[in-house]
């Protein structure tokens, strides 16, 4: 068990950067109780962000002035009395493929037009805004949200914090690192295969890929339109709570937004799960031959926490589990090469090497491949929804192994390495990453949490049942040697 | 650059498909036509952007 | 034929005991019995159930209580939707037969048959809803009752010539592209293509899953509503189904189009060879709209050849995904239009499907900007009155000819109603389209020009030798 390493990483960090990594709801206290100024934690974190971006990449653009003056109305507000709930005055991320005004969206990419949603927020931005929230800056993601780094392009390189030999994972990068190193306490990210789940995964905190339908996602560059979804990204599923209840709700621009109520979504974490039922699909979840123990291990004895807790789990499969990933490559390889045909046609060279060709092989598939992964998708979408009428919650691993290094990345190995993330865009299911341990090198493992449509409440609450027995999603990297590092 | 022709070859032999001599002409024609049609609708700028007519639903 | 040439007249007449439901079935059969062989309309009859059926309507409305709103009334079924009385076949030797078995009565079916409609039996079809005939397959070759040197229309080819020889007095047809409205062009009737999502399209054979509709065709727009009152509503078995509330359709036939504006595109230029009799007919009917107090205005529909692409693409798309494994093992079986049309979708890349449904979307919006400045519009259905068999093989450019596509694309409601003839005494006919889930507004404006025109009640001069029962 590796917490005495994270918790003597941790003691090492000096006493006075350790408001980085309070949770939102902590620091939502602390500015409440006057022991903490927004201003304050901001002007600390936008320092810290700044100084460690070289060593991690975790933002394309820091726009501290703009953030400590958002900092100084959410004190001023507070000063008078004016309180907008629980985001106020708390440093966030946006990914920067995600409109925000005051800031460009680049999408990591020389494609984008420049211009594109210069100077308007995305609605979920827009409401983030208006409960108080600071923004950070735009927060490094792959390029289009899609693919590895190139170096040779100008943009940050992200490198996960606990290992900066070690992939951050993508596509919401920055967001990833950011809520890690304490170079914010939340943000957002965009999931169209995993690119919430996977950065959350290998970053060792909380990521919640919501029902498709449930964020609306206008604003957005889009990958995958109908895979899509904009994520809360933060250190515990109560915090993913606190952020949803802001970005949830229907919005007329997304004609994909889904009219359906909002919960109160943190007022439901009671830590209860009397009685929950948890389905552990076995096959390819859990017995792949590319599924390292160690993770596996972590998540079963995670089920076994929630069981103590009064839960049942039993083993359960699921049907076409291998061809469900295949058919969501399909659908988001088709639909994003739609958007970057006429761009690969007239600027190949102007994508990135390792993005380039993963864009390109959306020209392979025929019309009738893309219709029929459609007919697929609501066939297994089925299968699933059939399931769930015997479960509350499915539980698997949120990936088949921690961080990989760099260097034994090979990402045409991407379409037959197994994944657990993309079956749930396919289906449009709720699905949350959480901590669920240490490999014995130190790296994070983590555990997917899925649940029936719009059901955002359960899944967090699972979640926050299992985060108040441990302290995986608290820990964090030796970010004091990257200082040295940065120096 | 190849001909419509050897494209046809290509993507019905991805499809699985084996038209007879007899059926080829016709084929070939609707395939020319097809290409066409592709380049007309990624002619409308406009649509770059749009959400697609397709709405997927998580509710089965 | 009977006496009674419309759905309409005849429900009159069977309250007011001038006929039976009994009669009138047999009188349609007779007129089917007279022409069938001729004219390929029924791919299969239920003689048998549907006399039990008209007798059990006599009973009801000699029981003083006739609720049903097509009590009585002889109805035929495209057979590309299932019933329980028999198989489909979609008209192809490739439909695997257990699939309409298993469903039995489709949504619409049950809905007509619970509204006291007397299903007589399976009218022809394209195979699977598309291209043309293939003579060398073992099905009945539609011909038109106008000419029968001259294809019906399709797919919904027999609920054509159905109607217009008397054989059924309404029915059901399909429209991916336009099989709804050129065979009711073709074959001198009105037909509706409402609103996508408007009538539930499960038990229906996929054609192109995001373009199928389901609608009536009748000789007039007001048995189309008197049909669309039993067909509209929500049903979950069609994921596609919109939660709309259904209007009375019926009750909207004010025959008062005060106040309305209607554009009007004549599509001069989409196809060359246009029939010289289409704009006198278009001028005389928006001189007939414009006497009934609509302001008729031109306009240029948006985008029209992107759209109709987009159509084609979609369509082709969708249905290469349902029939590719009988496409890779079964070629032969298929009708040689079929398979080089539906087989040609090779030619469209996953991208190209998705792109299609981006213009459908900016379609979409231009269109309601454009709607926004006329309450309708129309246009000719198409601008030939149609082609003979001979010819029909060779074309490569019916799709140019036939304006119906581009509002499948769009999803709104498009009725086509006739508005004279040509030369050679073939029908020509309109189409009045609306705001998506404006039926009433475009049936109001189909049934008000038929209260001033008669083409609908032509009856083909072949159906004056066939006695009236």
């Amino acid at each position: 068990m590796s917490t005495d390493l994270s918790m003597n990483s941790s003691a090492a960090d000096a006493a006075s950067h350790s408001h980085k990594f309070l949770t939102i709801a902590d620091a939502a206290a602390a500015l409440r109780d006057g022991s903490i100024t927004s201003v304050a934690l901001t002007a600390d974190i936008v320092e810290k962000a700044t100084a460690l971006n070289p060593a991690l990449g975790a933002y394309v653009t820091i726009t501290g002035d703009a953030a400590l003056a958002q900092a100084a109305a959410a004190d001023v507000a507070f000063a008078a009395g004016n309180d907008f709930g629980p985001l106020q005055g708390i440093p966030l991320a946006i990914k920067d493929i995600i409109a925000m005004k005051g800031a460009g969206t680049t999408a990591n990419s020389r494609v984008l037009d420049p211009a594109w949603g210069a100077g308007t927020d995305a609605p979920v931005v827009a409401r983030l805004r208006a409960a108080g929230s600071v923004f950070v800056g735009k927060s490094t993601t792959s390029e289009f949200a899609l693919g590895m780094p190139d170096a040779s392009k100008g943009f940050p390189v992200p490198h996960n914090p606990w290992d900066v030999e070690r992939t951050p994972a993508g596509s919401s990068s920055g967001t990833g690192i950011a809520v890690a190193a304490g170079l914010a306490l939340g943000g957002l990210g965009t999931d169209t295969g995993g690119s919430v789940r996977g950065p959350a995964c290998v970053n060792g905190h909380t990521g919640l890929k919501v029902t498709f339908g449930r964020v609306p996602k206008s604003g957005v560059v889009p990958l995958a339109f109908s895979l899509d979804s904009i994520g809360p990204m933060a250190r515990s599923a109560y915090d993913c709570a606190l952020l949803l209840e802001v970005m949830a709700g229907y919005d007329a621009s997304d004609p994909n937004a889904a009219d359906v109520e909002v919960p109160k979504y943190s007022e439901l974490l009671n830590g209860d799960i009397d009685g929950l039922k948890i389905g552990l699909p076995i096959p390819y979840f859990f017995d792949h031959d590319q599924l390292e123990p160690e993770v596996r291990d972590a998540v079963l004895s995670g089920v076994q926490q929630l069981v103590g807790m009064g839960a049942t789990s039993k083993e359960m499969a699921l049907p076409y589990a291998a061809e469900a990933k295949d058919a969501n490559m399909l659908i988001l390889g088709a639909e994003a090469y739609a958007y970057h045909r006429n761009n690969l046609v007239n600027r190949w060279e102007d994508y990135g090497n390792l993005t380039r060709p993963t864009l390109a092989r959306g020209a392979f598939y025929t019309a009738a491949d893309y219709a029929q992964a459609s007919r697929f998708r609501s066939m297994w979408s089925a299968e699933v929804a059939k399931a769930f009428e015997h479960y509350d919650v499915l539980i698997t691993p949120s990936a088949p192994s921690p961080a990989q290094l760099v260097k034994d990345m090979d990402p045409s190995q991407r379409l037959v390495q197994p994944s657990y993330t993309g079956h749930w865009n396919l289906t449009g299911l709720p699905a949350v990453a959480i901590p669920s341990g240490f490999t014995a090198s130190g790296l994070p493992l983590s555990m997917q949490i899925i649940g029936k449509p719009f059901a955002e409440a359960t899944v967090l609450k699972v979640a926050d049942a299992l985060q108040r027995v441990t302290n995986w999603h608290l820990l964090h990297p030796p970010v004091e040697t990257l200082y040295a590092t940065a120096a | 650059m190849h001909s419509n022709e050897e494209k046809l070859a290509v993507v019905l032999e991805m499809s699985g498909i084996t038209p007879p001599a007899e059926d080829q002409e016709a084929i070939l024609r609707a395939f020319s036509t097809g290409r066409e049609l592709s380049k007309l609708i990624f002619s409308v700028a406009q649509a770059r952007y749009e959400e697609p007519a397709l709405i997927f639903s998580a509710r089965v | 034929m009977s006496d009674y040439l419309t759905i309409s007249d005849a429900l009159d007449a069977l309250r007011d005991n001038k006929i039976t439901a009994t009669e009138l079935v047999q009188d349609a059969f007779a007129a089917a019995d007279a022409v069938d062989s001729e004219l390929g309309i029924y791919l299969a009859r239920f003689d048998e159930q549907a006399l039990a059926a008209a007798a059990e309507a006599d009973r009801i409305y000699a029981a003083g209580d006739p609720a049903g709103a097509l009590l009585g009334i002889p109805l035929g079924i495209k057979d590309i939707i299932s019933t329980l009385e028999g198989e489909t076949t979609a008209q192809s030797l490739v439909l695997d037969r257990e699939w309409g078995a298993a469903i039995g009565d489709a949504v619409v079916t049950a809905r007509l048959r619970a509204a006291g409609g007397v299903i007589t039996g399976k009218l022809t079809t394209m195979e699977y809803a598309t291209g043309v005939p293939d003579p060398t397959k073992p099905f009945p070759i539609p011909k038109n009752p106008w000419n029968t040197d001259y294809w019906t229309g399709g797919s919904s080819s027999g609920t054509g010539s159905g109607v217009a020889s008397g054989a059924i007095l309404g029915g059901l047809g399909t429209d991916t592209g336009g099989s709804i409205r050129i065979p009711a062009a073709f074959c001198g009737i009105s037909g509706l293509k409402a609103t996508f999502g408007r009538v539930p399209k499960s038990g229906c054979v996929p054609l192109g899953y995001s373009l199928d509709n389901i609608g009536p065709m009748a000789r007039s727009a007001r048995d189309c509503a008197l049909m669309l009152n039993v067909l509209a509503g929500y049903d979950a078995s069609d994921p596609c189904a919109a939660e709309q509330p259904v209007e009375d359709y019926v009750a909207g036939l004010t025959g008062d189009l005060s106040g309305l504006t209607i554009g009007l595109d004549r599509l001069a230029l989409v196809y060359a060879d246009r029939d010289p009799a289409i704009d006198p007919a278009i001028d005389a009917a928006v001189k007939a709209l414009t006497a009934l107090g609509a302001k008729v205005v031109d306009v240029t529909l948006p985008l029209w050849d992107e759209l109709s692409a987009a159509t084609r693409i979609t369509s082709r798309s969708e249905a290469f995904a349902y029939h590719a494994p009988d496409l890779q093992s079964r070629w032969d079986d298929y009708f040689e239009a079929t398979r080089q049309g539906v087989g040609a979708a090779v030619a469209f890349s996953g991208a190209d499907y998705v792109q299609a449904q981006r213009v459908r979307r900016v379609g979409q919006k231009a269109l309601a900007a454009l709607f926004e400045t006329v309450d309708l519009v129309i246009t000719p259905t198409s601008s030939v009155a149609g082609w003979s068999l001979d010819e029909l093989g060779s074309m490569t450019e019916r799709f140019l000819a036939m304006h119906t596509g581009y509002f499948n694309a769009v999803g709104n409601p498009a009725l086509v109603v006739p508005m004279g003839f040509n030369d050679i005494g073939l029908p020509l006919s309109l189409q009045v389209v609306g705001r998506p889930f404006d039926e009433t507004t475009v049936l109001r404006a189909g049934d008000a020009f038929q209260r001033v025109s008669d083409f609908h009640l032509a009856v083909p001069p072949m159906m004056s030798s066939v006695a009236v029962a």
